[in-house]
């Protein structure tokens, strides 16, 4: 084993020498299947015998066959199927009584499944949300048959368009219906009473009235309806209910429910608020301006990780300390406490496979894995206090220890100059020619100069003669007037021995269409036919390509070609 | 009892999918606990019905995990989620949609975005996060007047949003109502502050061409968030535009520190370093920028001014060339690579590249003062004369112009004209001795006395001011080589007053206004007035007639 982890070492001190001082690679799976958040990992002594386990709520590898896996070492103790997908997990002390085994909470859909000694042991469901009063009427008058199906729909448009507390889903399904659905689907669920379901969204833990370690604590719930919840250890009551201005995504908690608590929740509308005991509303609001990726509290500093690869640090009145930018995207963090040392630090798993580890902004260490990191978690493991768990993105399990001897120190990152600083310009480099050149134009530069001044001249006035050239023969069709700007262009299609000549008018000016054009064609009437030598052309709207298409056929089987002259004109006598 | 009361608690309780949960029932009953006699009573109550009318979905139940999924920019995993959660609710889910539409606009797809968004705003109309999605997608499709319209609605919902207030004033930005943007932003900044709002409303000032105000709201931004790059570089450039070098080379120092790979700051910095002739230093930050910004026109024009500084002219040739093949229209570069040719006594080359300049450029005196040097030495006077004329035509304050343009009458023997051009040149070095502290180039002092001597107008009183000691070698250097060079009178004149490299990279006026400079890799506006030639001389050509 010894052997095993200092050869690993020696493998990882290619990649970065940093690293494997501090780490002993315990073990690596990369086909452990195991997909999964942050929130979802939970290490635990769930069976009391001191032997710490990992319980993990299992997504399944297409997110459909969710599961509990519970880890002890390498293997996978237990693993039970779960009915939904589990949100969140946490670990809490229930009671006082010994022995202090913790229970597992598993948040899932409306429910939190509870597990003690990994057995079910019990249920809690939240309780259902009041439905809108008058959406309960029109129902309870549509049972009575005492309105009809329009009026009832109507009805309900209204209280969508305007109530506060948002429809059932009974109400929104009817507003789908065509007229003809309506009949049956009313008379099949019209005795039902309406039922609003919250969803939870996250859960974490909250000591109850002590802070040390073997505490009971209480369970607070994040839900789709915009409230956090918190529930009583031993009788699974709602102990206390805040409301948020948008759904929490990410907890986390200080303090005792008992005594005095703060609450950062960080929400899907980018805010962060911070609420405090007996407050039922936000006491301070941090906007990030983009969605934050994951929060953590360390060292009563509130940490932030956003959509914009940046870390952030709060204060617990929202009050930005610094920022930090990561060299890629944060997929999760997580809280990395070393209880030894007294040291709180900051785990960000990255895009690029990297575990940054940060105390307030300075860079502590840096990880490599072999793929993107999914969901981090740090803590005591079997019997070794400082593990961290890492799953990647392909469902692999990662399971360091961090060596006793590591002290993280500040400054072990990136300091001093960019790298690139020391990288050598890559300046062009010039030819034994070009100086051959440059001497040559030193002592001939006047020479140089008009004879390029002379070609200049004759090049230009080539080109001038060759335009003038053109002018003459009609090469290029010119328009006669500057009043009717026209562009001409002909295409020959075909084999033969009929063609089909397409033109193609361009009216050139900016804003005067031309009206009343003809068009005639000049050929030689032995060799060649055309069914109308002349014809008018449409209003031509300017900037517009009018394609006249017409067919030319030739008659003479001598192989001889002339030329047909295609003569735009304005009409007479306007 | 106890069994029976579980099963039906478990129909009621978990409509997600109940034949999953037997195992619950057989492993171990629940806890008998105060809830529990409240559940059965209520569950026993509906079981009835429960049975008659299919359960319907939780609609928000996956929310959580598309939610998870964005977050994290598994696009795919999320749209699988969010297909199924559709699927399952007949489309009834907001959420599913909403992350849809923004996954789509973040594909590009704008149009389907602004589609999906309205579907949301029609689902929750109270909502105003949709509608603000919807202004954001029309605003994205350049629909500015239609995004104010719906921004406003989604404010009448939401008054206290600073989101809202500032985009409505980047909207009024792009719809150039300067005044609603500022009271727009001003509101935002109101509600809460952030960085991006300052920023917005720094630039509604540079558009204006108000640099003062600008620096204001940079330097209440910086107060505000001292850390962010953006803010400091950007202040650092103002205060480098208004010539307030001690500031700007503080901010964009503070910059650098929090950012040593900032491409902008390097840039800005090293281009005041090369002002001072700390060119080996100026070159080692450039490394960086070299590493990340590889196409830099900028860049390469200023590091082939580092070697030109430096005395390397080939190197500096090979340089400005990459510079001018990476943005062949760009005047400055093609001027510094006719000075670099006319330093190399490359005249042929020279002309090409200043007269590619001036169908670029075609306002600036110095262009054609140094076409005119250019043609001088190839022996073709008629033309420099006239480029002369061009010159002494455009440029306001230069006396090189004026100077250069004397000697070279004075050379054809044209001795009126030449003193004519030689008050000129006494009225503008007056006017700038007044108006501002800089020195003269020591060159360009001496021959302006022996032209007065030549002109027989005497030791003229202008050059009242002692001409201190040229701070750079190079420049003492380039005097020395003026010496080396046998010189019967006139022969050999200072000249082409080369401009600092940095300051070959200022911009416009009308330039530094542009909607373009936040965006854009900047060139390094420095000085208000690009013909102000407020610099002393680094280099100078020199010209050799016969």
């Amino acid at each position: 084993m010894a052997a095993a982890s200092s050869s690993d070492s020696e493998g990882d001190r290619a990649e970065s020498s940093e690293a494997s001082s501090k780490w002993l690679d315990a073990h690596y799976d990369p086909m452990a299947n195991i997909h999964t958040f942050s929130a979802c990992l939970v290490l635990a002594d769930l069976h009391g015998d001191g032997e710490y386990k990992l319980a993990v709520g299992d997504l399944g590898p297409s997110g459909r066959q969710p599961c509990l896996k519970v880890l002890k070492g390498p293997t996978v103790l237990a693993e039970s199927a779960l009915p939904a997908l589990p949100a969140a997990a946490a670990a809490f002390l229930m009671g006082q009584h010994e022995p202090r085994t913790p229970a597992l909470a598993l948040a899932s859909g409306p429910c939190v499944y509870v597990y003690k000694n990994l057995r079910p042991y019990f249920k809690f469901s939240l309780p259902q949300l009041p439905p809108n009063p008058l959406e309960q009427d029109l129902w309870n008058q549509a049972k009575e048959d005492q309105i009809d199906h329009l009026t009832l729909k109507e009805m309900l448009e209204g209280i969508r368009e305007k109530a506060e507390v948002p429809l059932s889903v009974q109400s929104l399904r009817f507003l789908q219906l065509e007229l003809s659905e309506m009949e049956a689907f009313v008379n099949q669920h019209k005795s039902k009473p309406i039922k609003r379901q919250a969803v939870i969204t996250t859960m974490t833990t909250l000591k109850k009235n002590m802070a040390d370690e073997d505490a009971m604590s209480c369970l607070v719930l994040g839900t789709e309806n915009k409230e956090l919840l918190v529930l009583d250890p031993e009788a699974f009551t709602i102990l206390a209910k805040m409301s948020l201005p948008g759904v929490p995504v990410f907890l986390e908690v200080s303090g005792q429910f008992d005594v005095a608590f703060r609450l950062a929740a960080a929400c899907r509308n980018g805010n962060i608020y911070i609420l405090r005991r007996d407050c039922k509303r936000p006491k301070y609001c941090i906007e990030l301006s983009t969605q934050p990726v994951g929060l953590v509290l360390a060292h009563k500093v509130l940490v932030v990780g956003s959509t914009q690869d940046n870390l952030h640090g709060f204060t617990h009145k929202g009050k930005r300390l610094w920022t930090v930018h990561m060299p890629a995207a944060i997929l999760t963090m997580n809280l990395l406490e070393q209880r030894s040392r007294g040291l709180q630090a900051v785990m960000a798993g990255l895009a690029n496979g990297e575990v940054r580890i940060y105390h307030d902004k300075a860079l502590l260490n840096v990880i490599r894995t072999p793929d993107a990191v999914t969901s981090l978690c740090f803590g005591r493991y079997g019997r070794e206090d400082n593990t961290l768990i890492v799953t990647t993105r392909g469902g692999g399990l990662i399971i360091k220890i961090l060596k006793r001897t590591a002290v993280f120190a500040e400054g072990a990152g990136e300091v001093g100059p960019p790298p690139a600083q020391a990288m050598k310009l890559n300046v062009p480099r010039k030819t034994r020619l070009y100086v051959d050149q440059t001497l040559r134009e030193r002592e001939a530069g006047t020479a140089m100069h008009r004879t390029f001044q002379t070609d200049l001249y004759l090049l230009r006035l080539r080109a001038a003669r060759a335009y003038v050239r053109a002018l003459e023969s009609s090469l290029n069709p010119v328009s006669a007037t500057a009043r009717e700007p026209l562009k001409l262009h002909a295409v020959v299609q075909g084999l033969g021995p009929t063609f089909k000549l397409t033109l193609h008018l361009q009216n050139t000016s900016t804003a005067r269409p031309i009206l009343g054009l003809l068009v005639c064609f000049l050929y030689n009437e032995v060799l060649y036919a055309l069914p109308r030598a002349f014809f008018k052309v449409p209003l031509l709207v300017p900037g517009l390509n009018y394609p006249l298409e017409t067919f030319v056929e030739s008659l003479s089987d001598k192989g001889i070609s002339d030329i047909i002259k295609v003569q735009p004109a304005q009409a007479c006598g306007k | 009892m106890a069994e029976e009361t579980l099963a039906s608690l478990s129909v009621f309780f978990s409509p997600i999918c109940s034949s999953h949960f037997v195992p619950w029932k057989l492993d171990a009953p629940f806890l008998s606990l105060p809830l529990r006699t409240q559940f059965s009573a209520s569950a026993e109550s509906q079981k009835p019905q429960l049975k008659k009318a299919p359960e319907f979905p939780i609609l928000e139940k996956q929310n959580w995990l598309i939610h998870l999924h964005y977050i994290r920019k598994d696009y795919e995993a999320c749209k699988a989620v969010i297909k199924e959660q559709l699927q399952e609710t007949q489309g009834l889910c907001e959420y599913a949609i909403y992350v849809q539409a923004l996954i789509f606009r973040l594909e590009g797809n704008i149009q389907e975005s602004l589609e999906l968004f309205q579907t949301c705003a029609v689902l929750s109309p109270q909502c105003a996060d949709n509608l603000k999605q919807v202004a954001r997608s029309l605003f994205l499709l350049g629909k500015h007047k239609a995004a104010i319209e719906v921004y406003s609605e989604a404010a009448k919902l939401n008054q206290k949003d600073w989101e809202i207030c500032h985009n409505l004033g980047v909207c009024y930005i792009y719809l150039k109502q300067f005044n609603k943007a500022q009271d727009q932003l001003h509101n935002a900044l109101h509600l809460n502050r952030h960085d991006l709002t300052y920023i917005m409303l720094g630039k509604i000032h540079l558009l204006e061409g108000d640099l003062d105000k600008a620096i204001e709201i940079y330097k209440k931004a910086v107060e505000f968030s001292p850390e962010n790059t953006e803010l400091l570089t950007t202040l650092g450039l103002l205060y480098l535009q208004l010539g307030i070098y001690q500031k700007a080379f503080e901010h964009l120092g503070n910059a650098l520190t929090y950012d040593p790979t900032n491409y902008k700051a390097i840039l800005a910095a090293g281009s005041m370093m090369q002002t001072h002739g700390d060119f080996d230093v100026a070159l080692t930050k450039y490394r960086v920028v070299a590493c990340a910004v590889p196409e830099s026109p900028p860049l390469w024009n200023n590091i082939g001014m580092c070697f030109f500084g430096k005395k390397k002219y080939v190197a500096a040739i090979s340089c400005l060339k990459r510079a001018n093949y990476l943005a062949p229209f760009d005047w400055k570069i093609l001027y510094n690579l006719g000075l670099v040719h006319l330093t190399m006594q490359q005249y042929a080359s020279a002309f090409h590249f200043l007269s590619a300049a001036i169908n670029f450029q075609p306002k600036m005196g110095e262009l054609y003062m140094l076409l005119a040097v250019a043609l001088t030495n190839l022996e073709d006077i008629e033309n420099a004369k006239r480029a002369y004329a061009e010159a002494v035509r455009l440029d306001k304050c230069n006396p090189l112009v004026n100077l250069n343009y004397a000697v070279l009458l004075y050379n054809q023997g044209e001795k009126r004209a030449a003193l004519t051009q030689y008050q000129e040149m006494e009225k503008k070095v007056n006017l700038l001795k007044d108006s501002s502290s800089l020195e003269f180039d020591s060159e360009m002092v001496e021959m302006a006395q022996k032209l007065g001597a030549a002109l027989q107008v005497g030791e003229a009183l202008v050059w009242t001011k002692p001409v201190k000691d040229p701070k750079s070698k190079h420049r003492s250097s380039s005097g020395s080589k003026a010496a080396s060079v046998p010189q019967p009178l006139g022969s050999n004149q200072a000249l082409g007053q080369a401009m600092s490299s940095a300051a070959a990279y200022r911009k416009l006026p009308s330039g530094a206004g542009g909607t373009s400079q936040l965006t854009k890799p900047p060139s390094l506006p420095l000085e208000p007035e690009p013909t102000e030639e407020a610099h002393p001389t680094e280099a100078s050509a020199q010209i050799r007639e016969k």
